[in-house]
């Protein structure tokens, strides 16, 4: 099916929508996809199916998919469903879209109630099944709708297999008659026995693309106030697989972003915030991650990423920055490049995702924040370049905190540890939790990051 | 069969050749029946763009475009031997996918491959998973699929000496860090405990557990000990209430 019906389509229920004139060339790829949208209606309309729907309350903005749909992102009253890479190996990278949301001002739930997708082991080891992944998604998107707050995914895997999901169930009746049951032993489906899917799956990277011009204006009116600028950086692109390649007619494109013909998150925060995006002739090359890979095979994604990436970013075009959106490339780019130092390849290269390099130019902690002591590669230069010339203290002032709070808890004074934390720069809300007494949401009047 | 016209030349090993045709033809036929295969495999031109465009491609014995001919062939031999080692190259980035003129998906075929793969127990899938029992260990009974303190130097000494340096005070550093992020090093959040026992569920019905099960019989026994405990904790906490 082509465009759903043409452009100035609307499906009946307004989930499917296209603009009057094409945004962009367009080719017509598999855009069968977009009718997923008008079956929805139709299942939500027999009663097999709740939509969880983007309200105004959301803050929705709208972005372009290639094939020229509306998609719609909410930014405001969001649920965390976190990444397990991120958290467990990058742990600048929630920290990052923490700090920004609560720079906003905006509503969000992080809770404990929440599983990985489990989509990195099934796609490492094959030890799952569609039903079993089936289940994990519309369990954690029904907790989502259950708070009232709407899922915003941050692993680009998981957003790969949320779609691939959604597209397969509500092409398959025999997968909704099959996960049904299972979702009913769990209390996973509402009170009329309908499954919960959310009318978009939306990835963090789609949020940070929304949310660009506010974070443009952070940076002209904080971070460069520090002493901040990044217009000289040079800045390459590396977009995840699991995000434009999975399901690949679901995700944002823009005119202004390689005329439409490129994925446009990530790329598009980094021009608005005025660095240099420079091409390179590899952009669409994986990173070499592979899920198993990685872990088991990893002469293969060293290789992959020395090869086909660090080197042609180094030599082609001299990049400062390889930016990022997924947990796998990031890790895999930056873990990498030591190793090269036996061949005679090394080529190195500052790494971090979109949203905490945007985090770093609006004035974000490198390292309370942004945590780059944890980065195995040479990010110094990087934050020289950009004018954070105090790096060292602010490291100094990191290393303090932690030995203080290591020196403590040896001690077993966790009477004084809680007094520390106390005056420690906290953020609120620290915690929220669905099924405990809510603390302070973040928009009420609280004070923010101190350093 | 050795080897094929079209490309396919490694050698059919000894323990394909052995297996029964009738097996063969059952395990093949067990990965055709899957619903998604009629939706990843359609005509196929053969003109190799999955394959140019593929990572694994490039460093292994492994190519996209041969996994859609041998199905479009019903090449049950070639397709057999495959299942055991040849699949697992593949780097499931879906760059194939989105690649193929056809819409076909290599990559996806190869997901149902590997899971048929699993479900059957093969030796070469389980000598091939045994060093990634670490991580089913852990998605298996937190629902997470990594933690910090998975990243032990020794595991990984081609990430350089600063790996030592950041699992120093590891913990210390995790609660310096201002946001309820990465606060337990044990799991990537702190997954409540009701979390957990309704992903052991999804895993017991969905039959997860018996495909682990013939995997790795040890492995197995100590997922179940703990999920056993935590499902026992879980209830008589529910009881308290």
């Amino acid at each position: 099916m082509a465009h759903g019906g043409g452009f100035g389509h609307n499906s009946p229920g307004g989930l499917l929508r296209y603009p009057e004139k094409e945004p962009f060339a367009l080719k017509e790829y598999n855009s069968h996809y977009d009718h997923i949208f008008e079956l929805m209606e139709e299942l939500e309309h027999k009663g097999e199916i709740l939509i969880h729907r983007i309200t105004p309350e959301h803050k929705p903005v709208e972005v372009f998919t290639r094939t020229g749909r509306i998609k719609t992102i909410p930014t405001n009253k969001l649920w965390h469903h976190k990444s397990c890479g991120q958290c467990g190996n990058i742990p600048g990278y929630p920290a990052a879209i923490f700090w920004f949301m609560n720079k906003f001002g905006l509503d969000y739930l992080n809770e404990p109630h929440q599983t990985s997708c489990t989509a990195w082991n099934y796609h490492g080891s094959g030890t799952s099944n569609p039903v079993a992944l089936a289940a994990v998604w519309l369990r954690n998107m029904h907790q989502a709708w259950k708070t009232g707050y709407y899922p915003l995914i941050h692993c680009g895997t998981s957003f790969g297999s949320y779609k691939e999901t959604r597209e397969q169930l509500i092409f398959n009746k025999e997968l909704r008659d099959a996960v049904r049951p299972i979702l009913k032993k769990l209390g996973r489906l509402t009170e009329d026995g309908r499954i919960v899917i959310p009318q978009e799956v939306v990835h963090y990277s789609e949020w940070v693309h929304a949310v660009r011009y506010q974070i443009a204006k952070l940076y002209e009116s904080e971070g460069k106030s520090k002493g901040i600028d990044i217009s000289s950086v040079r800045v390459a692109i590396h977009n995840a697989c699991h995000t434009y390649k999975m399901i690949a007619d679901d995700y944002p494109y823009d005119p202004e972003v390689f005329e439409g013909q490129r994925p446009a998150a990530s790329t598009a925060v980094v021009q608005a915030l005025g660095a240099q995006v420079v091409d390179y002739s590899t952009w669409f090359d994986c990173c070499g991650f592979g899920f198993r890979h990685i872990l088991t095979e990893r002469e293969f994604t060293r290789s992959f990423a020395i090869q086909r990436k660090l080197k042609v970013i180094y030599e082609e075009v001299k990049a400062d920055l390889i930016v990022t959106h997924d947990t796998g490339c990031t890790t895999t780019f930056e873990k990498n490049q030591w190793i090269g130092k036996a061949h005679g390849m090394y080529y190195p290269v500052a790494v971090m995702s979109d949203v905490m390099f945007a985090a770093l130019a609006c004035g974000a902690h490198p390292f309370k924040i942004i945590q780059l002591y944890w980065n195995c590669s040479s990010y110094e230069p990087l934050l020289e370049k950009m004018g954070i010339t105090n790096w060292r203290e602010l490291k100094k002032e990191w290393e303090d905190a932690v030995n203080h709070i290591a020196q403590l808890e040896k001690a077993g004074k966790y009477d004084e540890l809680m007094e520390f934390f106390k005056e420690y720069d906290l953020y609120e809300p620290y915690s929220k939790t669905a099924s405990g007494k809510p603390k302070a949401s973040a928009t009420a009047n609280i004070p923010l990051f101190k350093s | 069969m050795e080897g094929h016209i079209y490309g396919y030349n490694l050698p059919i090993s000894e323990k394909t050749k052995v297996v029964p045709w009738e097996e063969k033809v059952r395990v093949v036929e067990e990965v055709k029946a899957d619903f998604r295969y009629k939706e990843y495999i359609y005509g196929c031109l053969n003109c190799g763009v999955c394959t140019a465009s593929c990572p694994s491609n490039r460093f292994f014995d492994y190519s996209p475009r041969e996994i859609v001919q041998r199905f479009l062939e019903d090449d049950v031999e070639v397709l057999y031997d495959m299942m055991h080692e040849y699949i697992w190259a593949c780097s499931q980035c879906f760059t194939c996918w989105i690649r193929c003129p056809f819409v076909n998906n290599p990559g996806g075929l190869v997901a149902i491959m590997r899971e048929v793969a699993v479900r059957n127990a093969f030796e070469a899938t389980k000598d091939l998973l045994k060093p990634y029992g670490r991580v089913l260990l852990k998605v298996m009974t937190t629902g997470n699929q990594l933690s910090a303190d998975m990243l032990q130097p020794d595991f990984f000494p081609d990430w350089g000496p600063k790996m030592a340096d950041n699992m120093e005070n590891l913990r210390a550093k995790r609660l310096a860090i201002p946001f309820d992020v990465g606060k337990s090093v044990k799991t990537a959040w702190e997954v409540s405990l009701e979390t957990a026992v309704e992903m052991y569920t999804i895993w017991r019905e969905t039959g997860i557990f018996e495909m682990l099960e013939k995997l790795d019989p040890n492995l197995y026994n100590v997922i179940m000990d703990i999920v056993e405990e935590n499902e026992e904790r879980y209830q008589e906490l529910t009881e308290e209430d």
